[in-house]
């Protein structure tokens, strides 16, 4: 493939083939997976990750050579009116730039890894489960590769939902339990109402700009006045920073769906149901950071709306911190993982919300790794314990299944921002970058989210560490832990790979008091090009200041080191009595403060009971009854009176006559005074 | 070229005729003859696909035929398509060889009778898009009843009689005043029953115009069914055999929404200007409250009926939306709702002709007997709810987008609110393909369903390809419908204009909002009362 690599031209025309490739797979499995056989099924699902992935390669390397790569594609759909405008044009267009080529390579590195794990991981279904499942993962890959390609804003959307039909698939991939169909219906609306917000901020960044275009959209954005006021279509009368906020925010509440964020995160804890490694391909590497990479692909939008960056950061905070504390009280190791994914993700929003945008995106590289190998290692885990996932019943498992354990505890600790792993790095950089932020619209905003955001962060590691020394150490509690053992290869391979990838990502964004300006923040020295007039707008400098990383040591280790003790040190037993003197407040968090519940009562069963007041009262009652048949029948009584009079019974005839007669007679007569 | 077209249209007829000669026994003889006709008609009207000349010069109607049919009283058979008519002609020629597929086992009484019925409800469906004459429209969309009537009263389920009696009345009853505008219609435009001709020279003051289009929109408006004429629609299609529910939801329905786009608001364009406000409202409201009625209903036909309340909303939502990016959308959800409800009902008819209920809770958990009916079935719920790579996604999109964009006012509101149909329809149809196709199967009498077989993969086959190559390609049938929308377009324009010079003031009422950012003002300067003239896009100012 000599072309791909001196040509761009060339390497753009391939740009297609890293999603038809999966789509492909997808296809085949989907057919004639049943026929095929597993190993042929195994094969081709891993064959079109890794295709994928090496053209992913070509295409980053040459984006880091500083060219980006731009299918031009023919429209998808185009309506041009008669005036000869055409606002609504979509092109099949896909851009390679840094940040899109970087998801590029974290998608389909991460997915041929899991795809490799899961040739193991689900060799326990029958044929036909086996090529569902391979089908399902091939067609997320291709989606999720359409989001993240995608050079305007509707094709991004094709991937949104298209991802969002994967997700819904592999949640429910064990569709003969109950829940586990709820969860993917329960994911798919959850997602279905943020992409409502979705599709209105679309709406008006088409009525704004009369495009979707990203290359547009960017050039348009920077020459725009955001306090002149709009003169027609929906926005007439709002200035052009209302317009924009409206639109941000809309696309937020999309990301906020899909990324798992307050108030539509309820669906990703549930999202569990699914396999593991779809649990950690799809809801921790990347299905969920979808939201992160939305709101950096549209930072130049961002930039002009201070408020939408505010609600940005502050949503992000929250999150994170009611994550936190809602993961201290699970028993579930993947609910903790679930629960801890909401709350990175929520780090990552205040990052891309404070317009640390690289800082972002590079904590959702390092995430994908340490989160996917954390995932990978509960399904090792998971299979050991024959499916018991309640930490309670595990315990020594480090010399049971050294390399799960080895592999988990870096991904413990690179989450936990234990120096010196990757977690430290990226967290850290979101931390300070929001610390001096400015938010030109609401100043304090930076300093509270930096606040909640240490807070949560001491709180992952409490609780990471908690399940860790759960899980891993001490003594077997159960005699399935007693008898657990090590995976095979294709699980433990892609363990390591993603441990190392942990603890390496860390290079990419080693501060400059440390490496000096030249090898400082790798990771945004090379998304300049992309975020660079961003920043310059947001007037954000370099900052080099120590402290921050000094506290966010203080904050990774203390916690660490007390939850250790307690969990498997000299303090045990302090947990318990905690739980024993709030009884109550424990069962709040365990019962995740009974959100779910909330919405049930306060959405959920009002819509259901509208709707059948509604069809009773107005269908059936005043629309049948009254018009359609009330109307006819009052026709009909009318008519059986009357009908009464014209029996055609004679003798009645005659009574009725001779009655009347007699009445005649006697009226004539009394009124004559006879 | 116009023999094409009659060939089309009478085509089926012309089998019915020949199928009433067979022998009255020979079940198969009926069921293959009708077939084989309706896929000869399906064939010829490729003709008319490739024949069709969708360019900016070509005549508006193509394949014509104009003779006079009753001189003395200014009838003709006046027939042609413009790229609309041609759109819905192919939906019903494609269609009625899946239909008569269908009901391959599913009709054991009387299959002469049926498939006679058939042929000749395509007929008459044809000739209704067909039409270019008021009176021969009129005979055609009053003949479709005789065999719908028997269709759903013959064929139909336990409580045919009252659903045949309820959709008969609904739909003659307005239909009946739509015939008293017609004759008002050719006494005032010349003793005629030419559409074109009524349409170039009737003049009516602006009561006697809202008049008529009242006389016409609630004959569409029953068709369509808009809310609150909807309540036939759920009886008529629970009730009906699978092939009569595909036609009702397919065909049947459009020809409401056709009647809207060819004759009520071409005829008399002011008064749609004027009323299109309700029109919308009630479309939106449709939209959300089919939406909501789906989500409490325990019959799955019934369910699906209700669906199609709300996915006809959206069409004429976009078509009150008067651009070009609605209208489109319109047109375009016109096919896509034939093509996917047409696909539910196929899906829920094969499974009741399996298990004869149609009640939901009498399923759960039958996905593991039946992969590929589950499977396809899920597809076909994807292509109704408007997942992007389908053909649902296209026709929403263009029509929200359309809506947002446009001059209604508060279009903005009316899309929003319309956006919420995208939502509630993943909750009712998700939750239907969780009751019948996941969880336990708990009921014995699910164990053993038989999957899909070979003639139904067949009838499921093209709704499956035409959800995907719709979804993916839809510009060449964008294509086809553009000249009539941007011809609709311009006589909505024209008659905006000729408001404008009695009210000098008026507001732009058609077409698309430029994109704001070109008509930006710097705060200090006070907005002028009537927004910048919406003609051609002007440039984006540069760096101020």
């Amino acid at each position: 493939m000599p072309p791909l690599l001196d040509n761009p031209a060339a390497a753009q025309s391939y740009l297609w083939a890293i999603i038809l490739l999966p789509l492909g797979g997808a296809l085949v499995n989907g057919l004639f997976g049943r026929r095929l056989g597993r190993g042929n099924v195994g094969l081709i699902g891993l064959a079109m990750a890794g295709g994928a992935f090496l053209l992913s390669c070509i295409a980053f390397a040459w984006v880091a050579g500083g060219t980006n790569l731009h299918f031009v594609g023919d429209w998808w759909f185009r309506v041009v009116d008669p005036s000869g405008r055409a606002p609504i044009s979509v092109p099949w267009g896909l851009l390679v730039d840094r940040l899109s080529g970087t998801l590029l390579l974290i998608v389909t590195g991460v997915g041929f890894l899991i795809h490799l794990y899961s040739v193991g991981y689900m060799s326990h279904e029958d044929d036909a489960g086996y090529a569902r499942f391979f089908t399902y993962l091939n067609l997320f890959i291709a989606a999720m590769l359409t989001l993240v390609m995608g050079d305007n804003l509707v094709l991004t959307f094709v991937g949104w939902e298209g991802v969002g039909l994967a997700s819904y698939l592999l949640i429910g991939f064990w569709y003969t339990k109950e829940e586990n169909a709820a969860a993917g219906r329960k994911a798919f609306v959850t997602n279905r109402i943020g992409d409502f917000g979705f599709l209105l901020g679309l709406f008006a960044i088409f009525s704004i700009f009369g495009t979707s275009d990203f290359g547009q959209l960017s050039a348009r954005a920077l020459s725009l006045q955001p306090d002149w006021v709009l003169t027609s279509g929906v926005f007439a009368g709002w200035t052009m920073r209302g317009a924009l906020t409206f639109a941000t925010l809309g696309l937020f509440v999309g990301a906020a769906g899909k990324s798992a964020q307050i108030p539509l995160y309820v669906w990703l804890p549930d999202a569990m149901a699914g396999p593991t490694p779809v649990s950690a391909l799809i809801h921790a590497a990347t299905m969920v950071t979808a939201g992160v990479y939305l709101v950096a692909r549209t930072n130049f939008l961002f930039v002009l709306a201070p408020t939408s960056m505010a609600v940005v950061t502050i949503v992000g905070a929250c999150t994170a911190l009611l994550a936190a504390v809602i993961a201290f009280a699970q028993y579930d190791l993947k609910r903790v993982l679930a629960y801890s994914t909401v709350s990175q993700l929520g780090i990552m929003f205040i990052g891309v919300g404070s317009g640390a945008y690289a800082a972002g995106v590079y904590h959702l590289m390092t995430h994908a790794f340490f989160k996917a190998c954390l995932f990978l290692g509960a399904g090792s885990v998971m299979h050991a314990m024959h499916d018991d996932l309640d930490i309670r019943n595990m315990g020594g498992l480090w010399k049971k299944m050294p390399s799960t354990a080895k592999t988990f505890l870096v991904g413990t600790l690179a989450i936990t921002g234990i120096v010196p792993l990757s977690g430290f790095f990226s967290k850290d950089a979101i931390l300070a970058g929001a610390l001096f932020s400015h938010n030109a619209a609401w100043p304090a905003v930076g300093k509270i989210a930096y606040v909640i955001g240490t807070v949560a962060a001491a709180g992952t590691s409490f609780y990471m560490m908690r399940a860790f020394a759960l899980a891993f150490v001490g003594a077997p509690r159960t005699r399935t832990a007693e008898h657990a053992h090590e995976s095979d290869w294709t699980m433990t391979l892609p363990l390591w790979v993603l441990a190392f990838l942990s603890v390496v990502a860390l290079v990419l964004g080693l501060p400059a008091w440390l490496v000096g300006h030249h090898y400082a923040e790798l990771f945004q020295q090379f998304t300049n090009p992309v975020f660079g007039r961003a920043y310059k707008v947001l007037g954000i400098e370099e900052h080099s200041a120590i402290w921050p990383y000094a506290v966010a040591w203080v904050v990774a280790l203390v916690p660490g080191w007390l939850s250790w003790q307690m969990y498997a040190g000299s303090m045990r037993g302090f947990p318990d009595r905690f739980v024993a003197a709030f009884p109550g407040f424990f069962r709040l968090v365990a019962d995740k403060f009974r959100i779910d519940e909330l919405y049930e009562f306060i959405l959920l069963r009002p819509v259901r009971k509208v709707s059948q007041g509604l069809f009773l009262a107005v269908d059936r009652f005043t629309i049948e009854g009254i018009f359609v048949n009330g109307v006819p029948k009052a026709v009909y009584a009318v008519g059986d009176v009357l009908r009464g009079w014209q029996n055609g019974n004679l003798q009645r005839y005659a009574t009725v006559i001779a009655v009347g007669a007699a009445f005649i007679l006697w009226a004539v007569l009394a009124a004559g005074g006879y | 070229m116009g023999t094409l077209l009659n060939v089309v249209v009478f085509l089926p007829l012309v089998g019915a005729l020949v199928a009433a000669m067979l022998p009255k026994g020979e079940a198969n003889q009926h069921r293959t003859w009708a077939l084989v006709v309706s896929l000869a008609v399906f064939f010829v009207s490729l003709g008319l696909w490739f024949g069709f000349d969708p360019s900016r010069g070509a005549p508006e109607f193509q394949f014509e035929t104009n003779v006079p049919w009753i001189a003395s009283l200014g009838i003709g058979y006046h027939v042609g398509l413009d790229g609309v008519a041609l759109l819905l002609v192919m939906l019903t020629t494609a269609l009625a060889p899946v239909v008569i597929l269908s009901a391959w086992k599913e009709i054991e009484d009387r299959p002469k009778e049926f498939y006679i019925a058939l042929l000749f409800l395509e007929t008459a469906m044809i000739g209704t898009f067909a039409a270019l004459d008021l009176a021969l429209f009129y005979v055609f969309y009053e003949a479709i009843l005789i065999p719908m009537y028997l269709l759903i009263g013959v064929w139909g389920s336990e409580n045919r009689v009252y659903a045949t009696v309820k959709f008969f009345l609904y739909t003659f009853a307005a239909s009946v005043l739509m015939l008293v505008a017609i004759l008002y219609v050719y006494v005032n435009a010349g003793r005629t029953f030419d559409y074109v001709t009524a349409r170039n020279t009737l003049q009516v003051t602006p009561a006697v115009g809202a008049l008529l289009f009242g006389a016409f929109a609630l004959a569409f408006a029953v068709k369509v069914p808009m809310f609150p004429l909807h309540t036939w629609l759920p009886d008529a299609h629970t009730e009906a055999p699978t092939a009569g529910s595909v036609i009702l939801a397919g065909v049947l329905l459009k020809m409401g929404t056709f009647g809207f786009f060819r004759y009520a608001m071409p005829l008399f364009p002011e008064a749609a200007l004027r009323y299109r406000g309700l029109i919308a409202g009630l479309a939106v409201f449709g939209i959300a409250y089919g939406a909501l009625m789906s989500l409490v209903q325990k019959d799955m036909k019934r369910l699906v009926a209700y669906s199609s309340v709300s996915h006809l909303g959206f069409v004429m939502l976009g078509m009150m939306a008067l651009t070009a990016e609605g209208l489109t959308g319109s047109v375009y959800q016109m096919l896509n709702h034939g093509v996917s409800t047409g696909g539910l009902f196929l899906i829920v008819g094969m499974l009741k002709e399996r298990r004869h209920t149609r009640l939901i809770s009498d399923y759960g958990g039958i996905a593991k007997q039946v992969p590929w009916l589950a499977t396809l079935f899920v597809v076909v719920t994807m292509s109704s709810v408007g997942l992007p790579g389908t053909n649902g996604f296209v026709g929403e999109f263009l029509i929200l987008s359309g809506t947002w964009l446009s001059r209604l006012p508060s279009a903005g509101l009316f899309a929003a609110l319309g956006a919420t149909g995208v939502v509630l329809g993943a909750v009712y149809m998700l939750t239907l393909v969780q009751k019948v196709y996941f969880g336990p199967n708990h009921n014995p009498a699910n164990r053993h369903i038989p999957d899909l077989s070979v003639r139904e993969a067949f009838v499921l086959a093209p709704v499956i390809v035409a959800i995907v190559a719709m979804g993916l390609a839809p510009q060449p049938m964008l294509q086809i419908a553009k000249p009539s929308v941007d011809r609709l377009m311009a006589r909505m324009t024209a008659a905006e204009q000729r408001l404008r010079e009695a009210a000098p003031t008026l507001r732009p009422l058609v077409g698309t909002e430029p994109a704001a950012i070109a008509f930006a003002r710097p705060p200090a300067v006070p907005a002028p009362a009537v927004p910048a003239p919406a003609h051609g896009d002007a440039p984006a100012h540069g760096s101020h």
